[in-house]
C-alpha cells in the first residue's frame, strides 16, 4: 500500500499538482446493538480506500476511490488535478500552505486486551452487564438501547513535501439509551457514551454498567423528588460534563480558523471569534481552555494530524485571553503562522478539515466542597440533555438532566431541567473559581460536507458561575 | 454487478445463511464548494461497494464489503458467520420480503445529461451572482452531481437494478456578519436545475435581515419558511420509524390510531416520488417503493415498517426498509389552499423563520425540543414584515407544533441540504402560539 500512496502523490506532481497528498485509510471492526434485550444483529465494518487532494494553479481538487488498484488511483488523480485547474479560475486569490517540518514516522496504540482476539459473543456481555445491573437496581426502564463498538483504524499519509506518516488506533465504545418510566412519567438519559483509544481493558476499568445505573436511579430520583429550579439569578457550579460540552461548542469550535475565515459559512457556519481579536479578553483570568491531540487513550487521539503535521496541546484561552486559534496548513498561512495540526478527516472519501481533538477547561485549585461551600443560593448541574448554540457560537443553552439545589453550601434536593441560556462571553466571565478535578466526556462532532462526524473528548473540572439567570 | 451478488448468494446458502440481502452500488460524486465568492475545493468520488446482510437462525450481521474478489467476499462471510452463530438469536425476527415483485419506472429520476455534463462550475457562477446581483456582500454554498448505480440480490428470488442522477445546490448570501438568507435548489433532470433561484432567495432573504434587532422571547405565531420547516421533518422521519419508536427516540410511541396533529394536517412518505432526491424503486428488501398515509388529517396511521416489523405488528410492510431499520425515503406534507400573502395575512403579531439549524431534543419519548433561527428572521405586525430580529430560539414541543398547525401553503418546495437530510416537500406552514425564548446573559 505505501507504494500505491507514493504513486498517486508522484502522478499528481507529472501532472502538474504544486502539492499533491495520498491518505490511504482502512477501518475493521466490530457493532453490536441490543435493544429492549434482544440483540439487533452484529455489524462487521471492513472499510478501506484512498484520497488525494492536490493543488495546481492555487487551486484545489480532491478525489477518491475505494478500488485499490494502480488504475483507479490514477484516474482519481486525473480527476482531482482536473478539478483542481478549473476551481484555480474561479479563485481571486491562489491557496497556499503554510511551511511546516515533516517526519517520517510510524506509531501506534497499543492494547492491554486486544479486540480483535475476542469474539462477539463476548463483547455482547458488555452489553448484557448492562441490561443486567439496570434490571437489578428494580427501576422500571422500558426502553433500553445500547451500543458496543470497536474497530481499528490504520492510516498512511504521504505528500510532496516530505511527510510520511503511518498509525495505528484502536478504538472502543460503548453507548445507550435508556427511558425511565416512574408515576406516569418519563425522563430519559440519551446517546450517553463511554469511549477511549485502545483496548478492551479501558471499557472494563471505566464499567459503563456503572454509569448506567447511576443515570437510572438519578431519572427515578428527578421523578420521585425533583422541584422546580430556582428562577433568576443565581450561582451555578457545572460538572466536568456540563463545563466539557460548554469549551466545546462556545470555545473550540468558534476558535476554529477555516470557520472564522468563512468557509463553513453555508454548513456549520461562521464565528464572531475573528483574528483581530486574538489578544483579547473573553472570559474571567481563572479560565483557561486547552485542546489537546494527545492525551493518551483520549477519544481524540493522534499525534499526527491529517496533513501529516505533529499534533501539540493549543491553549485557545490562557486566563481569559483569546490565545490561539485551530488551524490546517491552508488557513495557518492566511495569517502568516505555521499550523497547529488541526486538519482531521474523519474516512479517506473526506478531505482533511480544522477540527477538534480533546477539548478541556484547564484545571484550577478548588476542590468540589470549596466551590460550593460559600453559595446561598445555586444549581448544580450534573449532566444535561438538550442543548444547542448558534452558528456564530454565542447564543447557548443547557438543559441540566440531573441537577441539585444548592442552599446555604449544602447540595439540597434534584431540580427538573434547570435552563441555562446564555451567551459565549457571558458564561465564561462568570467563571470565578475552577476546581482541580479534571475529566472527559466523549462525543462525536459534526462539521464539514459532506458531513464528517470525528470522534472527541471534551471535559475539564467542575467551575463556579456567578449570579447567572436561570429559567426554568 | 449483478454476477458479484450471485456469488455472494450462493456462497452464502453452501454455508448455511438463511435470510440475505446483497446490494451493490457503483456511485460517482462530484462536489463544488465555494465561500467568499470563491471555490474553495472541487471533488470527486467513485466508490464500488456490496452492503451485506446475512441471517443465521435469527442471528443477524451486516457488513460492507469494497474488494470484490472471491477470496475476500469468502473469508468476509466466513468471518460473518464465525461472528454470528454463538451470539443469542433475536426472537422478534420475522424475516424478509418474499419475491418477485415487479417494478415501474419512476420519471423524473435519471438524465444523461448530468452524468455527461463536464464541468458544473458555472452554474456555481450562476448561483454567486444572482446573490450579488440581490445586494450580497459575501456568497457561500455546495454544488452536487450524483449518478448511482443499485443491484439488488436476496436469497427472497429478488433481482432489482435502479438507476438515479441528481444535482443539487445550496447557497447562503451575507451582508454582514448577522445579516444572511439561505435557498437551496434539488433536482434529478439538469433542464429542471434552478441554481439562480436559490442565489436570488439567499439574497433576497440577506437583504431584508440589514439590521436585525434582538428578539423578545414569549409565544408568537410562527410562519415557517419551506427551509426551516423541513428541518423539523426531516428529523420527525426518523421519529416515524418503528425501530426509533421501539428505541426510545420518538415522541410517537404509543400512539397509533391517536390524534398527533391538526386536523388539517397529513404526512406521508413517498418513495416513488419523481424528480424527488430521496426516491428509489424498491426499498432494501426489494419491495416496490409507494405512498405512505404516516399522519392523515392528524392522526396517526403507521409508523414506517420492513417485513420483518410488519409481520411482528401484523400488518403489511410500508416498503421502507433499510438494511437495518426501516427509514423514510421523502417525507412530503400536504399543502393546503393558502397563498404566501394569504398566509402572512393571518398574523397580526408574529415572527417569519426562514432557516433553522441545531435541532436538539430535550426528551426524544416527550417530543420537548429547541431549534435555532439562522438567516433572516422577521417581526410581523398586521400581516407585514416591520423588521428583522436576531438572537432567538424556538423551544417548543413537536406534538405542540404538529396540533397548533392552523395554515399550510398551496406551494411546495422540494427541500435536501446539509441540514435536512431526509428530503423533504412542504409548503410555508403557519403555526400558532410558539414557544421563543433567548440568552439572559
Amino acid at each position: 500500500m505505501h507504494e500505491l500512496v507514493e504513486f498517486a502523490v508522484e502522478k499528481a506532481q507529472e501532472l502538474g499538482a504544486s502539492y499533491a497528498e495520498a491518505r490511504f485509510e482502512e477501518k475493521d471492526g466490530t457493532e453490536l446493538v441490543m435493544k429492549n434485550g434482544n440483540p439487533e444483529g452484529l455489524g462487521i465494518l471492513a472499510e478501506k480506500g484512498m484520497g488525494i487532494r492536490v493543488i495546481v494553479n492555487g487551486g484545489m481538487g480532491f478525489a477518491s476511490t475505494n478500488v485499490l488498484t494502480k488504475e483507479s488511483v490514477l484516474e482519481a488523480v486525473k480527476k482531482a488535478v482536473k478539478l483542481a485547474k478549473a476551481a484555480a479560475k474561479l479563485r481571486n486569490k491562489p491557496i497556499q500552505f503554510s511551511d511546516e517540518d515533516f517526519h517520517q514516522v510510524f506509531y501506534e496504540v497499543k492494547m492491554k486486551k486486544d479486540f480483535r482476539d475476542i469474539s462477539a459473543e463476548e463483547k455482547m456481555e458488555y452489553l448484557k452487564l448492562i441490561e443486567e445491573k439496570v434490571r437489578e437496581t428494580g427501576i422500571n426502564v422500558p426502553m433500553r438501547f445500547l451500543r458496543y463498538g470497536d474497530f481499528m483504524w490504520h492510516k498512511i499519509f504521504m505528500n510532496n513535501e516530505g511527510a510520511f506518516v503511518e498509525s495505528l488506533i484502536p478504538r472502543v465504545s460503548v453507548m445507550y439509551n435508556l427511558v425511565v418510566f416512574e408515576e406516569g412519567q418519563m425522563e430519559q438519559a440519551p446517546f450517553v457514551q463511554r469511549a477511549f483509544s485502545g483496548g478492551l481493558e479501558l471499557i472494563e476499568k471505566d464499567q459503563p454498567w456503572e454509569w448506567a445505573v447511576k443515570d437510572v436511579k438519578a431519572l427515578q430520583n428527578l421523578i420521585k423528588e425533583g422541584q422546580k429550579p430556582p428562577e433568576g439569578k443565581v450561582d451555578v457550579v457545572i460538572s466536568p460534563e456540563v463545563a466539557g460540552i460548554a469549551v466545546h461548542e462556545s470555545v473550540g469550535h468558534p476558535y476554529e480558523l477555516d470557520r472564522i475565515m468563512g468557509r463553513e459559512a453555508a454548513q456549520a457556519g461562521e464565528s464572531f471569534v475573528k483574528p483581530t481579536m486574538l489578544g483579547e479578553r473573553i472570559g474571567s483570568d481563572v479560565v483557561t481552555v486547552i485542546e489537546d491531540p494527545t492525551v493518551p487513550n483520549s477519544w481524540g487521539f493522534y499525534l499526527y494530524d491529517d496533513e501529516g503535521v505533529k499534533a501539540r496541546p493549543r491553549y485557545l484561552i490562557k486566563n481569559g485571553i483569546i490565545n490561539e486559534f485551530l488551524m490546517n496548513r491552508e488557513y495557518a498561512a492566511y495569517l502568516g503562522m505555521k499550523s497547529n495540526a488541526s486538519a482531521r478527516a474523519i474516512n479517506y472519501n473526506r478531505e482533511p478539515i480544522v477540527r477538534m481533538a480533546n477539548t478541556y477547561l484547564a484545571p484550577g485549585d478548588y476542590t468540589f466542597e470549596e466551590l460550593i461551600e460559600d453559595i446561598k443560593l445555586g444549581v448544580y448541574m450534573v449532566s444535561f440533555n438538550e442543548w444547542n448554540i448558534d452558528d456564530r457560537r454565542f447564543q447557548q443553552r443547557y438543559i441540566g438532566r440531573e441537577a441539585y439545589l444548592i442552599e446555604n453550601g449544602e447540595i439540597k434536593h434534584p431540580v427538573r431541567k434547570p435552563i441555562l441560556e446564555i451567551t459565549t462571553k457571558g458564561l465564561w466571565s462568570s467563571v470565578d473559581a475552577v476546581g482541580k478535578d479534571v475529566e472527559f466526556y466523549p462525543g462525536t462532532c459534526g462539521k464539514g460536507e459532506p458531513g464528517q462526524g470525528v470522534p472527541v473528548w471534551m471535559g475539564g473540572p467542575h467551575a463556579r458561575l456567578r449570579e447567572v439567570v436561570l429559567r426554568r | 454487478m449483478f454476477e458479484v451478488n450471485e456469488l455472494i448468494l450462493k456462497r452464502a446458502k453452501e454455508l448455511g445463511f438463511g435470510d440475505v440481502v446483497v446490494l451493490s452500488y457503483e456511485q460517482s460524486r462530484r462536489q463544488v464548494r465555494f465561500a467568499n465568492n470563491e471555490i474553495t475545493v472541487a471533488k470527486n468520488w467513485h466508490t464500488q461497494k456490496v452492503e451485506l446482510f446475512v441471517e443465521y437462525q435469527k442471528r443477524l450481521a451486516s457488513t460492507t464489503l469494497t474488494a470484490l474478489d472471491e477470496a475476500t467476499i469468502d473469508k468476509a462471510l466466513q468471518t460473518l458467520l464465525k461472528s454470528v452463530k454463538n451470539l443469542a438469536p433475536k426472537e422478534d425476527y420475522y424475516g424478509i420480503a418474499e419475491g418477485p415483485f415487479k417494478y415501474k419506472d419512476i420519471p423524473g429520476t435519471f438524465d444523461k445529461a448530468i452524468v455527461e455534463l463536464d464541468e458544473p462550475n458555472e452554474y456555481v457562477e450562476v448561483a454567486i451572482n444572482a446573490a450579488l446581483e440581490e445586494g450580497a456582500k459575501r456568497v457561500a454554498g455546495v454544488l452536487y452531481t450524483d449518478y448511482n448505480k443499485l443491484y439488488l440480490s436476496t436469497s427472497n428470488g429478488i433481482e432489482a437494478f435502479d438507476e438515479g442522477t441528481g444535482i443539487e445546490i445550496s447557497v447562503r448570501a451575507f451582508i454582514g456578519d448577522e445579516e444572511s438568507g439561505h435557498g437551496t435548489n434539488s433536482v434529478r433532470i439538469l433542464k429542471k436545475f434552478d441554481p439562480e433561484s436559490a442565489g436570488r432567495k439567499a439574497g433576497e432573504i440577506a437583504k431584508l435581515a440589514t439590521n436585525p434587532i434582538q428578539g423578545e422571547a414569549g409565544t408568537f405565531d410562527v410562519i415557517f419558511d419551506p427551509l426551516a420547516f423541513a428541518n423539523l421533518l426531516s428529523y420527525m422521519s426518523f421519529m416515524t420509524s418503528a425501530f426509533a419508536v421501539e428505541a426510545g427516540f420518538s415522541f410517537l410511541v404509543g400512539k397509533l390510531g391517536q390524534k398527533v396533529a391538526n386536523e388539517k394536517v397529513s404526512i406521508k412518505d413517498v418513495g416513488d416520488m419523481p424528480n424527488a432526491y430521496g426516491t428509489r424503486k424498491f426499498d432494501d428488501e426489494g419491495v416496490p417503493t409507494k405512498e405512505t398515509n404516516i399522519i392523515e388529517n392528524g392522526i396517526l396511521k403507521t409508523y414506517l415498517l420492513n417485513t420483518s416489523f410488519a409481520r411482528k405488528y401484523k400488518t403489511e410492510t410500508t416498503a421502507n426498509a433499510g438494511l437495518l431499520m426501516p427509514q423514510a425515503w421523502n417525507i412530503y406534507l400536504e399543502p393546503g389552499d393558502y397563498s404566501k400573502d394569504e398566509i402572512f395575512g393571518e398574523v397580526k403579531h408574529g415572527i417569519y423563520i426562514t432557516n433553522v439549524w441545531y435541532t436538539r431534543f430535550q426528551n426524544y419519548v416527550t417530543g420537548d425540543f429547541s431549534t435555532i433561527p439562522r438567516d433572516g428572521a422577521f417581526l410581523i405586525e398586521n400581516g407585514e414584515i416591520t423588521k428583522p430580529i436576531r438572537n432567538i430560539r424556538v423551544s417548543d414541543n413537536f406534538q405542540h407544533i404538529l396540533e397548533s398547525i392552523t395554515a399550510l401553503g398551496k406551494d411546495l418546495y422540494h427541500v435536501h441540504w446539509w441540514e435536512v437530510a431526509t428530503p423533504v416537500f412542504t409548503p410555508y406552514v403557519l403555526v400558532k402560539n410558539v414557544g421563543i425564548t433567548k440568552a439572559t446573559k
